[in-house]
């Protein structure tokens, strides 16, 4: 007989407790377990919102596209199409008299998350008629603007009916019906059980993803919702970090603590991290689209022969290499024709004769012409984003070498933001992206944008007035590709009067572990990161 | 001693009411709308004045300071503006990081910093004296996320030794001392230059006071002198800026904070500055406030348990 002593005996002991808990934990059926969990590294202190209908932000953008659905759905990787997503299919709209009705009918098995103190339920035609009336009223949504002249009606359990005061296209109407801004659905009794202030870090939609847990500054942990109507998600979860430190973020993916981050837009870090062999940089859309306001109205700036000079002293090709391509390219209209109708592309700028081009020399004569032999100095501020702050260095340089001295004052980017609001610059750099050019045109260049005059102020920093029409009736046109000419000859029209000059996009850009698989193609995704949804893998290396 | 820490105490009031009514001013004269911060720069002007509305920055000055206050005698820090979350919750899962990291940050620098100061003392003008003057002025050189990087970048990315990133909860303590080596040692190493050129300034000092040459001169080894004699005196200047060293450490834990990615009260100010988040501001300096208060309290105990010279009267 063998006989151990104390020693033995322990080492013994220790190997049947070992064993034990892993009996027990292999024992354990748990489905969790069985999946990964995706860590993501988000370029942000923290969370500000996980209201949809608030969210603007994008690591708040990035949490809300996996936790909701809407009614139609911006196709996964590629927001250039539309595609039914808790509808069962994209209806044609009817006309009644002057308005137009829009009648979704619901899928049967999409469930609302279950919350605390609440159980997963079947979302029906109420969920969607509350949800839409929360994004249409100013008190409880950022975007209730959208949805001025529009109603709701539950027709039945499973059909609902938007009815519009004046029709517009499907280019208009359905983003608005979409996985972006308004468009998201909540869950009703959710919402009114949890209330509006708890909603803002414990939402509850229908999406692949719920909160599980929330540390403010830290993470925000979201858990497969396996009630997922489009199926169990293939992760257990994904946990946001926010950090909001690029190199900590660099290192953390290198040493495989991370798996997915937010990377740098420069064409430089793209090439390193590709150049790494352990990782891969990605480079996706929409851009998001850097351009000069002219105030119209300002004493000097009304000339338009100033704005001309400022338009020839301008050096796309200057302010493309500050990102480099592919991350930046130069965009021909405000409006990008990249990624949405209505934009101008290098042709047909170059045929409408709007084609910013660098003449350093016709502007000196410009400006002598206007009565500005030796240039004028014009103020503004800057925040200290690298988007905003290095695109008004590369201006001030250029209107330098042309005689104008443009002083820029940095202040932090909440304050840039209110300034500019205010009327403080004659000159506004803004980096935008919209879905869609209505969007783009009313929030810039509609006469009711004007900041602070005009009659629902927004973004209309030049004061610009004349394509009013134009936008109106693109906006009532139905016809999409009548709608696109308008929007084009609104892009042609307020170019050439150089109330607004296009730089450049600016596109997003993602690093991620090789083992990582996003489940689609990456071409743009409107919530601007990679989008993670039930079909997001991780492979083991 | 007791009567010496109430009056102490009461004396901390009207400090604090100061301080307090500096915060309240500074939060709301920084530049900035929170509400437009909270909704984002494409919400409409409606949103924005009906959040305001909401958030109460409508109201009168004078009246958000006598809420302030009342709040504040009650306990009560109030909840973010941004996530709505009582901010007492936010403070309290991130203070024990903070104070983990200052903690062990401290240790490293005494368990280090001490014995260089004492030997470079010793042998002052000498080799030893040489290198450790050298290291202490590489340790107050090197900016601390500088430093981070590059520990995160040899221990964890190219050694795979450490993790690089985070900070688990404290119930899985393996793993969260695991997180705290990388971050205590960034800031460590700069306590032990501090703490190391206080040690040595003081210890060549004492070590030509007559006692010592007393000491010596009744026979007493040199390794008697140093640790009974010498040490005791020669750390009291340590003991006193400990304390500021432990103030100022948890303010400057925010750059460690921010590049190891880990939950603490500086990364929680900062991002409440970044969004204009006024409540959580406000109640975060407030709560640096009391710390200052308790910190300088400990310390003034602790000198009078090292130096029985000083009494309070």
């Amino acid at each position: 007989m063998v006989r151990f002593g104390t020693r033995g005996r322990l080492v013994m002991l220790a190997a049947a407790l070992l064993l034990t808990i892993q009996g027990i934990a292999l024992a354990t059926p748990s489905v969790a377990q069985d999946r990964p969990t995706l860590r993501f590294g988000v370029n942000a202190a923290d969370l500000s919102t996980l209201d949809p209908h608030f969210a603007s932000g994008t690591q708040d953008r990035t949490a809300v596209d996996m936790i909701f659905n809407a009614l139609v759905r911006f196709a996964p990787g590629d927001a250039t199409r539309i595609e039914p997503d808790i509808a069962t299919e994209i209806p044609e709209p009817v006309m009644d008299g002057d308005s137009q009705v829009w009648t979704f009918t619901l899928r049967d098995d999409v469930m609302c998350q279950p919350w605390e103190g609440g159980e997963a339920y079947t979302l029906t035609a109420d969920d969607v008629v509350a949800s839409l009336e929360k994004s249409a009223n100013p008190d409880t949504s950022a975007y209730a603007g959208d949805y001025a002249g529009w109603s709701f009606a539950k027709v039945d359990d499973a059909t609902v009916s938007i009815t519009l005061e004046s029709a517009v296209s499907p280019t208009l109407f359905l983003p608005k019906v979409a996985n972006y801004n308004g468009g998201f659905i909540v869950c009703a009794q959710a919402y009114e059980a949890i209330g509006a202030e708890g909603f803002t870090t414990a939402p509850v939609g229908t999406g692949p993803f719920m909160v599980g847990e929330y540390v403010p500054q830290t993470s925000l942990s979201l858990v497969a919702n396996d009630s997922y109507f489009r199926g169990a998600p293939q992760l257990a979860g994904v946990e946001l970090r926010y950090m909001p430190d690029a190199a900590s973020r660099e290192l953390a993916l290198q040493s495989g603590e991370l798996d997915v981050i937010h990377g740098i837009g420069e064409a430089q870090w793209v090439d390193r991290i590709n150049a790494e062999g352990n990782m891969v940089a990605e480079v996706f859309g929409p851009g998001e689209v850097a351009f000069l306001n002219l105030n119209v109205e300002h004493e000097i700036l009304s000339d338009p022969l100033v704005r001309q000079a400022i338009l020839h002293a301008i050096d796309l090709e200057e302010h493309q290499a500050l990102y480099g391509s592919p991350v930046a390219e130069i965009v021909y209209s405000i409006v990008p024709a990249t990624f949405m109708p209505g934009g101008l592309t290098q042709e047909e700028a170059e045929a409408a004769g709007v084609l910013v081009t660098y003449d350093p020399d016709r502007s000196r004569e410009l400006l002598a012409e206007a009565g500005y032999p030796d240039g004028f100095s014009i103020s503004v501020v800057t925040s200290e984003m690298p988007a905003y702050r290095a695109n008004y260095e590369v201006l001030q340089a250029e209107l330098a070498d042309v005689g104008i001295d443009l002083q820029v004052e940095v202040v932090d980017h909440a304050t840039m933001h209110a300034q500019i609001r205010e009327d403080v610059n004659p000159i506004v750099v803004y980096v935008a992206n919209r879905p869609n050019a209505d969007l783009f045109l009313t929030q810039f260049f509609h006469s009711n944008s004007i900041v602070v005059t005009g009659a629902s102020p927004v973004t209309n920093f030049s004061h610009y007035a004349a394509i009013d029409g134009l936008i109106e009736q693109a906006r009532a046109e139905t016809d999409p590709d009548a709608q696109a000419d308008l929007w084009k000859q609104a892009n042609i029209q307020l170019q050439t009067d150089v109330a607004g000059i296009p730089l450049h996009y600016q596109l997003q850009v993602y690093a991620r572990s090789p083992n990582v698989n996003y489940g689609h193609e990456l071409v743009s995704v409107l919530a601007l990161y990679p989008g993670i949804n039930e079909t997001t893998t991780i492979t083991s290396s | 001693m007791l009567k010496h820490i109430i009056r102490r105490l009461l004396l901390a009031i009207p400090t604090l009411l100061a301080v307090f009514t500096v915060i309240f001013i500074i939060v709301r004269v920084a530049p900035g709308d929170p509400a437009t911060a909270v909704l984002g720069d494409n919400a409409s002007q409606q949103a924005v004045e009906s959040l305001r509305e909401r958030m109460g920055l409508n109201e009168p000055l004078w009246k958000q300071y006598v809420t302030f206050l009342g709040d504040l005698a009650r306990g009560d820090l109030g909840d973010s503006l941004k996530t709505s979350q009582p901010v007492w919750n936010q403070i309290r899962s991130a203070l024990p990081h903070t104070l983990e990291l200052t903690a062990a940050a401290i240790i490293i620098g005494l368990v280090v910093g001490i014995p260089i100061g004492i030997i470079t003392a010793v042998r002052r003008n000498q080799w030893p004296d040489y290198l450790g003057r050298v290291v202490s002025l590489l340790g107050l050189s090197f900016p601390a996320f500088y430093l981070g990087i590059l520990l995160m970048y040899f221990f964890a990315v190219r050694l795979n030794w450490l993790p690089a990133v985070g900070a688990p909860a404290f119930s899985d303590p393996a793993a969260n001392l695991k997180h705290l080596i990388l971050p205590a040692i960034t800031l460590g190493l700069i306590e032990i230059a501090y703490i190391s050129r206080m040690t040595r300034s003081a210890m060549i000092a004492v070590l030509t006071d007559d006692y010592i040459r007393t000491a010596r001169a009744k026979g007493l080894q040199e390794r008697a002198v140093l640790l009974k004699h010498a040490l005791r005196a020669g750390l009291l200047p340590v003991v006193s800026l400990v304390g500021i060293f432990v103030i100022s450490l948890i303010g400057s834990s925010v750059l460690v904070e921010e590049v190891f990615a880990r939950p603490g009260l500086g990364k929680l100010m900062v991002g409440a500055t970044k969004q204009k988040d006024y409540t959580s501001l406000q109640s975060i300096m407030v709560v640096y406030a009391f710390i200052i208060v308790i910190v300088n309290l400990l310390t003034d105990i602790v000198y009078t348990w090292v130096d029985p010279r000083v009494k309070y009267t």
